[in-house]
């Protein structure tokens, strides 16, 4: 191995390590350096693993996660890069930490997550094995730009990866299509129209229209957003059909769903069943994310039953419905980041049976996006349903004002809508004066997530974040 | 009791950066006063009445978008939307909503896009977003300093210019506005308000929502005294808080 690779990677190895010391995560910083000193470091480290790639708007950490929880159930071991570290250095620095100074790696799997629109710059490094495309929502404009421009960007991406097996979201036209021109092995997951009663969907603001010849689509059914059956009346473009589905919704819960799933392999070698499934994750988004790793288990001939284990028992972390005590108090932690996802999430608190306490904490800092006009896209009227069952919504964060406006104008009562921008006088409310011990729901950006979790871990005992 | 019928110009296809918010506090702040309020939907193909609202609202939309509409609002709805401004309607207009009523966007590699000419501005493409929180200053609000300015979000990348007959909505105090070099944002001609500010522009600016709110309420009630007071705290906390942050920047 060439002295170069082997210096770089001592120098990256001790900025972790010195970075975690003082406290800091240390998960981008000593990739990016590592990627200035030898340029070619996360190619070589890549070529040395089995990539597994996540990428898409929403969805992609739980979609990891699961994927990880199924390679777990059969006993195969594998690194992955942590939640928000998804640009390439990131992904640098999570190659760096699992390989030896000589350049050997722990595991031959690795599974990373991958920021949409890194996924163009990043497929020229890595040649992922198997590629799982979420979905595409508008996200970030300020950052991302308009949403098509990430699709073709993800699309040439591919172009350069014939051999990368693809995993799609059938259901998402505008994720869909990028399996229409290429020569790629491809399954689509979704929901099939047998699960879902039609119907026009009221909320599909980002891809009503064909991607191919700008024509309105019909929809036979929707599940969310954009997604669903869709067919395009003036060039033909519809929805691909589904190889690994959810053919029937026996259950949504606001722990967990129960459904029927489909898997019916156009390869013959591959095992076919159709089986009951319960999803330890609850919403319709958290079934698509489920479909995507069984998916993605199915290209690496798994047993199914393993997936199907891994599914029932999967807990998640880090902000995606994360479930934190303190004090006896249940703090439930969902990150949002967009409009579509924050709108699952308002239908998810929709199926919340006891007297809640809603705190949203927004800000406004790069990585969450410094343009906030995305929560007049968010449907917080539909909270006014909830009534009485909402105790208290505090707002917090560099916009908390932003959002109480907001709150004002989606017809709450005003005097329910209470802003606390320091977070430690914040928690004292939703803990220490929460005398009935009410559920408190934290819907934060991603920057007030990471805040809001040092001063979690320090007050009530918490994890690190990069643990 | 007072009426007012609000159209929302393309609303599935013009709604980028929540522009919808824009609706929502015209509609909120005229229920909260007792005013009936009717939001009506245009789209694709409708007839575009122009003797049939109060006040009309377009926002923006992303390059895939604006193609869509573009021959449609041109061919079917161009000459009533002349009408309805010349007859003294109240138009908002945001962002691409703004450069459509102008006469032409010229893309930075020299092609002309014609629009409809309704008012006499005119945008040419340039490489550079314009991405920021941006502050102006509308001579024509009530109050003093900051009851004067308006806050707002641009993002955009044409540079938008203004011939005689159309005046700013702002001067720019902070921001890039119309073409980051004149100092000016947005357009004023007749009742026609046009600004690059999406996010939503009006929920934070509540003398401005009063403003067009009024102007509509006058232009159908030639007796029309003007609109009650509102508790405008949490609005107005919004406002002055974008202003301490981006004077700090």
């Amino acid at each position: 191995m060439k002295i170069g690779l082997i210096f770089t990677l001592i120098i990256s190895k001790l900025l972790t390590r010195l970075l975690r010391l003082i406290n800091r995560g240390g998960t981008t910083l000593p990739g990016k350096i590592a990627c200035k000193i030898y340029p070619e470091v996360t190619k070589i480290l890549a070529d040395r693993h089995t990539i597994i790639m996540i990428t898409g708007t929403n969805g992609k950490t739980t979609t990891a996660r699961i994927i990880g929880q199924i390679l777990k159930e059969n006993g195969i071991d594998y690194i992955e890069n942590k939640s928000g570290a998804n640009l390439l250095s990131g992904v640098t620095t999570t190659l760096i930490e699992s390989v030896s100074v000589s350049g050997k790696s722990k595991s031959e799997i690795a599974l990373l997550e991958i920021d949409e629109a890194a996924f163009k710059q990043v497929s020229s490094f890595i040649h992922p094995y198997l590629l799982v495309v979420t979905n595409f929502f508008r996200d970030q404009l300020d950052r991302y730009g308009e949403l098509y421009t990430t699709v073709k960007g993800v699309a040439s991406g591919i172009l350069k990866n014939p051999q990368t097996r693809l995993v799609l979201n059938g259901d998402d036209s505008l994720c869909a299509s990028l399996g229409v021109d290429c020569k790629n092995e491809i399954l689509y997951y979704g929901i099939d129209r047998t699960a879902l009663t039609s119907g026009e969907n009221k909320i599909n603001s980002d891809a009503a229209f064909c991607i191919f010849c700008k024509s309105k689509y019909t929809y036979t059914t929707h599940s969310y957003a954009h997604l669903g059956w869709y067919e395009c009346n003036v060039c033909g473009y519809r929805h691909p059909g589904l190889q690994v589905s959810c053919s029937e919704i026996i259950e949504l819960s606001n722990e967990y769903s129960f459904i029927k799933i489909n898997i019916k392999d156009s390869d013959k070698n591959r095992e076919k069943i159709y089986a009951d499934a319960s999803i330890n994750l609850p919403g319709i988004y958290n079934i698509y994310n489920a479909l995507a790793a069984t998916a993605c288990a199915c290209i690496m001939n798994l047993p199914v039953s393993n997936s199907l284990k891994a599914l029932s028992i999967f807990k998640c972390g880090f902000g995606r419905m994360e479930t934190l005590y303190a004090e006896d108090i249940e703090l439930k932690v969902i990150l949002v980041k967009n409009p579509t996802g924050f709108n699952q999430v308002i239908d998810y608190l929709l199926t919340e049976p006891d007297k809640l306490i809603c705190t949203f904490l927004i800000n406004d800092n790069y990585a969450d996006g410094t343009d906030i006009s995305w929560l007049w896209d968010v449907e917080f009227e539909k909270l006014q349903s909830m009534g009485k069952k909402i105790c208290k919504l505090y707002t917090s964060g560099t916009r908390a004002e932003d959002m109480a406006v907001r709150l004002k104008y989606a017809g709450m009562e005003k005097k329910s809508i209470c802003m606390e921008k320091n977070y430690d006088k914040l928690l004292d409310k939703l803990v220490k004066e929460n005398k009935e011990k009410i559920k408190v729901y934290l819907l934060p950006t991603y920057t007030s997530m990471m805040d809001l979790r040092k001063i979690l871990a320090s007050r009530f005992d918490l994890p690190d974040f990069w643990k | 009791m007072h009426d007012i019928k609000i159209c929302h110009l393309y609303p599935e296809l013009l709604n980028m950066y929540g522009d919808r918010g824009n609706i929502m506090a015209l509609k909120k702040r005229a229920q909260w006063r007792n005013i009936n309020v009717q939001v009506l939907t245009i789209s694709l193909g409708d007839y575009f009445s122009p003797l049939d609202y109060d006040l009309v609202f377009m926002g923006g939309g992303q390059d895939y978008e604006q193609e869509i509409i573009q021959n449609d609002i041109l061919d079917i709805k161009g000459d009533n939307i002349i009408k309805a401004i010349e007859d003294n309607k109240v138009f908002l207009c945001i962002c691409g909503g703004y450069q459509l009523l102008g006469k032409y966007y010229k893309t930075w590699d020299e092609k002309q896009i014609e629009f409809l000419g309704a008012l006499d501005l005119w945008t040419i493409g340039s490489e550079k977003r314009m991405i920021g929180n941006m502050i102006m200053e509308c001579d024509f609000l009530p109050g003093e300093n900051s009851g004067k300015q308006v806050v707002g979000f641009e993002n955009h990348s044409g540079c938008t210019y203004l011939g005689p007959s159309v005046k700013p909505l702002g001067k720019v105090i902070k921001g890039y506005g119309n073409n980051g070099e004149d100092g000016y944002e947005g357009a004023i001609y007749k009742n026609v308000y046009c600004s690059y500010s999406h996010g939503s522009l009006l929920p934070k600016n509540p003398a401005l929502t009063d403003h067009l709110l009024s102007l509509a309420l006058k232009q159908k009630y030639g007796d029309f005294e003007g609109l009650d007071p509102l508790d405008d705290s949490i609005e107005y906390k919004a406002h002055d808080s974008v202003i301490k942050r981006v004077l700090r920047e």
